[in-house]
C-alpha cells in the first residue's frame, strides 16, 4: 500500500524539525500570555486534526464533538475526585485520562453503530443531538455535579510554571494527534477513507470495508478528543457543564479545519492558529462588534479561499509554476 | 472603473490581518507614573450580556467620575489617574483566561471580575497566583471563596448566606406561612439559591412542598405551574435571572396561577419587569442588594443620592443594582488604596480586607473568605406598590408595609 | 391518572407544538429545497421579533398587524443572503460551505441586532390577545392561544401557495430534483432566492408571535436554531405538513415529559427522540427523503 503515497520529501521533515525545536523552546523564552494563545492553537488545532479523522476525509461532518471532549472531562474529573488526595494529582490526571480515553472508547462504539448509518446532513445532526443530550445529562443528573461545577487538582511538575506544564502537555496532544492522523492518512485505512468520501457506495461494491473503516476513524477522534477535554479542564481548575459542552466547541473545530484546509494535517493548525489569533489578539480587546467582525471574516474566508488557505497556497504555487514553465518554453 | 480582483481583495484582506495582529500582538507595558488601570473581563457577548453591560456603564461612570469631576486621587503623596481596560470573555473560560493572562502580563494589578463561576473561577487562579486583586460584583458562588484565595473579594454574600434577611423576613409575616414551593432553573446560581432557600426555610419550620427545576432557557413553565396550582404554596420563590422569571410570571398571570405571596429573586428589579406587568407586577417580592431609596454616604460621589443624578447626567440607560454596585468595586478599591497609602497590590489588600466603609451602594466590609458581609451586605426585600418598589425589610430600611396576602391576579385589574 | 392534567398537560403541548412548528417551517423549506442547515434561522426569528418592537414602538403598529410588513422584510433579507453570499459559497465550494456562511451571517446579524436594540431582554404586547379561557377545566392560555391560532392561519397559507401556486409548485419541483426541473425550464436561481426570502419571511412571522407570549434576548437564536432542527428532524423535511406534525409532537414530548417526568428532564427526551427519530426514521415521521439525506 506505501506505493499510493510519495515519500516525504526531505523538505517537510526539515520544516517539521525545525517547528519542533521552535515549540519546545518556546515555553522557555515567551511570556504567560503568548505561552496561553499557543496553549489554545495546541489543544484546538490538535483536536481539528483529530477531527478531520473523519470529517477531513469524508462527508461525514460531527457537529458534536463536544460530546466526546465534555464526556473525557467529566470521566476524568469525577473519577479523580473519587480517587481523592491519596493519589497524587499526577497519578489522577494520568488514571483519568485512561478512563476518559476507556470510556469515550465505548461511547463512540455505540453511538457510531446506529448513526454512523445515517448520511450527510443528517450524521451532522444526530451527533448535535448527542452532544446535546451529555451536555444535559450532566446538568441534570446531581451525580455529575455539572450544574453546580467542581474544581480540579492543581498540576505541579518541578521546575515548570503551570502555563508552561501545561503548554507541553497540549504540546503532547497536539503531537500525538498529528501522529495518528498522518498514520492514518497514509495507511490502508486513510486511503479506504478517501474512497469512502468520494462515493460511499462504489468503495463498498469495490470490497472497501466501510462500515470498519468509519468505526475506527470515528473512534479513534472521539478518543482524541476525550482526551483534550481532560488536559483542558485540568488546566483551567473548575469545570462545569458549560465549561465543555459547548457548541461553540463543535463548531470551531469545523471551523478551523475549513479555513485552514480540510482533510490535511496542516489546515486544521493553520486554521486554528489564524481564528485564535484573530479573534483573541487582534480583535481580543473590543468589547463589541467583535462577532461581527468574526462573521465578516468568515464570510470573506469562504469566498475567497473555498478550499482554504492552505487550497489558496496550492493554487498560487501551481500558478506560478505554471508560469515558470510557460516562460521556459519560447 | 476598475473591477477589484479576487486576488487583489486576498492581498488587501491578508494584509490587513497580518498587520493588525502584528499591532496588537506585543503586550503594551501601560501602567506608567501616575495612572491606575483597572483590568477584568465581562461576558459582553453571551447569555448574561445585559448584566455585562450594566456592570461596564457602573466602573465606566466611576472612572469618569474619579479623572473628570476629581481630577485623580491622591495616594500616599501622588496623584493617579484612572484608566478602565475590560475585555469580553464571551462567557467562554478559555477565552477569559488567555485574555485575563495578558492584562497580568501587562503589569494590571487591579482587576474587576466578570459573571458566572465557571469563568470567575479559572480567571482567579490567574491572578490569585500572579498576587492580583480582584474585587467582583457578578458572581456569588460559594466555591470562589472556598479556594482559600486571599486576593479575591466580592461585593455579594456568597450564595448559601443570601437568604439570611429573606429567611428573618418569613419569620415576621403573619398570619405565618405554612408552605412554599421553589422554582429554579438548571444553572449553579439558581440551583445554589434554591438550595439555600430551601434549607433556610426548613430551619424555621416552613414546609417546603416543591422544588421543581426547568431547563436554562425556560420557554414554558406550564407544567411547573400545574404542579404549583394542584398544590398551592403560601410562598412562591423563583430562583430564576431575569428573562426566565418574566415568562414564569406572564404564564402564571396567563394560567391563573395564584398564590399568596410571589417571591421572585431577580426580575422585578429591572424597569422592564414592571412595565411589562403593568398593575399585575402588584405584591411581588424581590432581593434588593441596593434600592435608591435608601441613601448612604460615599466618600467618591459624596452620597448616593449624588451619585444617582451624576450617573443619570453622564448616562442614558436606566441604573441598576449591578451598575451601582460597579462603580462601588471602584470606590472600594480606592479608598482601599488611601488607607494603604500605596498602591502595592499586597498592602491594598490588606486595606481591602480591613475596609469598612459605606459606598452608594450600602456599607461595604467583606468576610475573611473575601465575600460580603452577609449581615451588613445582606440584600434588603422589597415589594413593589403602585408600580414603585418599597423596602419592606429589613425594619431599619423600610419605606413600605409588606402587603400579605397579595390580592389575586384577577383582582389586580 | 389525573384526567384534568393530563387533558391541560395535552393542550399545553399542542399550543406550543403550534409555535414550535411555524418557527420552524422556513428551516424546512430550506433544508428541503436547497439541502442547506441555514445557521442564521434563530436569528431571522429574532429579527422578526425586534422588527415587530420597532415598528409598535416608532409608529405604534400593534404586531400582530406588523406580520406583513415584516414578512416583506425579512422576504428581501433573506433572498439577498442566498443571492449574494450563500449562492457564491455553495457555487465556489460545497454546499458544507453554506455552513460557514450562515454562522457568520448569524453573528454579524447578532451583533447589528445589539447595537441597535441593546442586549435586553424586550418583550411584546398586542392588543388582540384572545382572553385566557376555560374548556372545562382545562385553562387555555389567551396569549398562546392567539400564537397558536396565528402559527396554523400561516402555515395553511404556506400549504395553499406551495401547491396551488405557479413558484410553490416550482420550489417543489426543485426541491424533488433541481436538475430535471431545470430541464422543464425551472430558473433553479430564482427559485433558491425565493426560498430564502419565504423561509427568512416565516422566521419573521413566527418571532412576532414568539415576543408575544415571551421575553426575547439577541442571544436566543441559538435556541431558535435548535428547535427547528428537532421539528424538522421529527417532522419530515420540506413542507408545512411535516414542520406541523414535528412542531406538535416537539410540544407534546416538552409538556408530557416535564409533567410527568420532571421539567429537567424534557430537553433529555427532545434530544433522545431527536436521535431515536434519526435512527430509526432518518426521514421524519412524513418521510420523504430530499437532499439533505445523501
Amino acid at each position: 500500500m506505501r506505493g499510493f503515497h510519495k515519500p516525504v520529501p526531505a523538505t517537510v521533515w526539515a520544516l517539521a524539525a525545525l517547528l519542533l525545536a521552535g515549540a519546545v523552546v518556546l515555553p522557555f523564552v515567551a511570556s504567560p500570555f503568548h505561552l496561553r494563545l499557543a496553549q489554545q492553537i495546541l489543544l484546538f488545532g490538535g483536536l481539528a486534526v483529530a477531527w478531520n479523522l473523519l470529517g477531513g476525509f469524508t462527508t461525514y461532518w460531527s457537529f458534536g464533538h463536544a460530546a466526546f471532549f465534555g464526556l473525557g472531562a467529566f470521566a476524568a474529573g469525577l473519577l479523580g475526585q473519587q480517587l481523592g488526595a491519596e493519589f497524587s494529582v499526577a497519578a489522577r490526571l494520568i488514571i483519568g485520562l485512561a478512563f476518559a480515553v476507556a470510556i469515550s472508547l465505548v461511547a463512540a462504539v455505540a453511538v457510531a453503530l446506529p448513526v454512523l448509518r445515517l448520511r450527510g446532513i443528517y450524521f451532522a445532526i444526530a451527533m448535535l443531538a448527542f452532544a446535546q443530550i451529555l451536555g444535559e445529562v450532566s446538568k441534570t443528573f446531581d451525580l455529575f455535579q455539572g450544574a453546580m461545577g467542581f474544581p480540579l487538582p492543581l498540576l505541579k511538575f518541578p521546575g515548570l510554571e503551570k502555563v508552561q506544564l501545561f503548554y507541553f502537555l497540549f504540546l503532547l496532544f497536539c503531537l500525538v494527534s498529528v501522529a495518528v492522523f498522518v498514520l492514518v492518512k497514509r495507511s490502508r485505512l486513510g486511503v479506504g477513507l478517501t474512497c469512502i468520501g468520494q462515493d460511499e457506495d462504489t468503495a463498498a461494491m469495490l470490497g472497501v470495508p466501510t462500515e470498519r473503516y468509519k468505526l475506527v476513524a470515528f473512534v479513534l477522534s472521539a478518543m482524541l478528543t476525550a482526551a483534550g477535554g481532560v488536559l483542558y479542564v485540568y488546566g483551567l481548575g473548575f469545570m462545569t457543564s458549560e465549561t465543555v459542552f459547548r457548541i461553540d466547541i463543535s463548531l470551531n473545530l469545523i471551523l478551523f479545519s475549513m479555513v485552514g484546509g480540510i482533510g490535511t494535517v496542516a489546515g486544521p493548525l493553520i486554521g486554528a492558529t489564524i481564528m485564535i489569533l484573530l479573534t483573541q489578539v487582534v480583535l481580543g480587546d473590543l468589547l463589541d462588534l467583535h462577532m461581527m467582525l468574526t462573521g465578516a471574516v468568515l464570510i470573506a474566508m469562504v469566498i475567497l479561499a473555498p478550499k482554504g488557505l492552505l487550497g489558496l497556497f496550492r493554487r498560487a504555487w501551481s500558478r506560478r509554476r505554471l508560469a515558470e514553465t510557460v516562460e521556459a518554453t519560447p | 472603473m476598475t473591477k477589484i480582483s479576487r486576488r487583489t481583495a486576498l492581498g488587501l484582506f491578508g494584509a490587513s490581518v497580518v498587520g493588525s495582529t502584528a499591532l496588537r500582538f506585543a503586550p503594551a507595558r501601560a501602567q506608567d507614573g501616575g495612572v491606575i488601570r483597572f483590568g477584568g473581563s465581562l461576558g459582553m457577548s453571551g447569555r448574561y450580556a445585559e448584566t455585562g453591560l450594566n456592570i461596564r456603564h457602573g466602573y465606566e461612570t466611576a472612572i469618569k467620575y474619579l479623572n473628570e469631576e476629581m481630577g485623580g486621587v491622591e495616594i500616599g503623596g501622588k496623584a493617579y489617574r484612572f484608566e478602565l481596560g475590560i475585555v469580553d470573555d464571551a462567557s467562554d473560560p478559555a477565552r477569559a483566561t488567555t485574555l485575563i493572562q495578558r492584562q497580568v502580563d501587562e503589569g494590571v494589578d487591579f482587576f474587576l471580575g466578570s459573571y458566572g463561576s465557571n469563568v470567575v473561577l479559572p480567571c482567579a487562579g490567574i491572578t490569585e497566583a500572579a498576587g492580583k486583586i480582584m474585587v467582583q460584583v457578578g458572581a456569588s458562588a460559594d466555591q470562589i471563596f472556598t479556594q482559600g484565595y486571599d486576593y479575591i473579594f466580592g461585593l455579594f454574600p456568597r450564595a448559601s448566606r443570601a437568604w439570611v434577611t429573606s429567611i428573618e423576613l418569613f419569620k415576621t409575616i403573619e398570619p405565618k406561612p405554612k408552605s412554599v414551593s421553589i422554582i429554579a432553573t438548571n444553572g449553579a446560581f439558581s440551583k445554589l439559591n434554591a438550595e439555600a432557600a430551601a434549607a433556610g426555610c426548613k430551619e424555621i419550620g416552613i414546609e417546603v412542598l416543591d422544588v421543581l427545576e426547568l431547563p436554562e432557557q425556560v420557554t414554558d413553565a406550564s407544567s411547573a405551574l400545574a404542579t404549583i396550582r394542584s398544590r398551592t404554596p403560601d410562598i412562591l420563590i423563583t430562583t430564576t435571572v431575569d428573562q426566565n422569571s418574566l415568562v414564569i410570571v406572564r404564564q402564571m398571570i396567563a394560567t391563573e396561577t395564584n398564590v399568596p405571596l410571589l417571591y421572585q429573586f431577580l426580575g422585578p428589579q429591572l424597569p422592564a419587569y414592571r412595565e411589562s406587568l403593568g398593575a399585575k407586577a402588584t405584591g411581588v417580592i424581590m432581593q434588593l442588594p441596593w434600592d435608591a431609596s435608601l441613601d448612604f454616604s460615599d466618600p467618591v460621589f459624596g452620597d448616593t443620592e449624588s451619585y444617582i443624578s451624576y450617573y443619570n447626567e453622564t448616562n442614558k440607560r436606566p441604573l441598576s443594582y449591578h451598575t451601582v454596585g460597579a462603580s462601588a468595586c471602584i470606590t472600594t478599591y480606592v479608598e482601599a488604596m488611601r488607607a494603604a497609602g500605596s498602591i502595592d497590590p499586597a498592602a491594598v489588600r490588606d486595606a481591602l480586607d480591613a475596609i469598612d466603609i459605606t459606598t452608594a451602594f450600602g456599607p461595604v466590609k467583606f468576610t475573611e473568605d473575601g465575600d460580603g458581609d452577609p449581615i451588613l451586605m445582606g440584600a434588603k426585600i422589597g415589594q413593589v406598590q403602585d408600580g414603585k418598589i418599597k423596602v419592606i425589610f429589613p425594619t431599619d430600611f423600610k419605606t413600605g408595609e409588606l402587603v400579605y396576602p397579595t390580592p389575586t391576579w384577577a383582582q389586580k385589574g | 391518572m389525573d384526567g384534568t392534567l393530563f387533558f391541560q398537560t395535552l393542550v399545553d403541548g399542542l399550543i406550543l407544538g403550534g409555535i414550535f412548528s411555524l418557527s420552524a417551517v422556513g428551516f424546512s423549506l430550506i433544508f428541503g429545497v436547497l439541502g442547506i442547515v441555514n445557521l442564521a434561522h434563530g436569528i431571522f426569528v429574532l429579527l422578526g421579533a425586534y422588527l415587530g418592537l420597532a415598528l409598535k414602538q416608532t409608529m405604534g403598529i400593534d404586531p400582530l398587524a406588523a406580520i406583513p410588513i415584516v414578512c416583506a422584510a425579512l422576504f428581501v433579507l433573506g433572498a439577498l443572503l442566498q443571492l449574494t453570499l450563500v449562492a457564491g459559497a455553495v457555487r465556489r465550494s460545497s454546499l458544507m460551505s453554506s455552513l460557514l456562511i450562515t454562522f457568520g451571517a448569524s453573528l454579524i446579524l447578532r451583533d447589528a441586532v445589539i447595537l441597535v436594540f441593546g442586549p435586553d431582554v424586550q418583550f411584546l404586547s398586542s392588543a388582540w390577545l384572545v382572553d385566557t379561557f376555560h374548556i372545562g377545566d382545562v385553562i387555555v392560555d389567551g396569549a398562546r392561544a392567539t400564537g397558536l391560532i396565528a402559527s396554523l392561519l400561516l402555515l395553511g397559507l404556506l400549504s395553499l401557495a406551495l401547491y396551488h401556486l405557479k413558484v410553490g409548485r416550482a420550489m417543489r419541483a426543485t426541491a424533488q430534483q433541481d436538475f430535471a426541473a431545470g430541464l422543464c425550464g425551472i430558473d433553479a436561481r430564482r427559485i433558491y432566492a425565493v426560498t430564502f426570502g419565504i423561509s427568512a419571511a416565516f422566521a419573521g412571522a413566527s418571532g412576532i408571535i414568539i415576543g408575544l407570549i415571551n421575553p426575547f434576548s439577541p442571544f436566543d437564536d441559538t435556541y431558535w436554531t435548535l428547535n427547528a432542527f428537532v421539528t424538522v428532524v421529527l417532522g419530515g423535511v420540506g413542507s408545512p405538513v411535516g414542520a406541523l406534525l414535528g412542531g406538535l409532537l416537539l410540544g407534546e414530548i416538552s409538556t408530557f415529559s416535564s409533567q410527568y417526568v420532571g421539567s429537567l428532564y424534557s430537553n433529555v427526551f427532545i434530544f433522545s427522540a431527536l436521535l431515536l427519530m434519526l435512527i430509526v426514521r432518518p426521514n421524519g415521521l412524513l418521510g420523504n427523503a430530499y437532499k439533505g439525506s445523501v
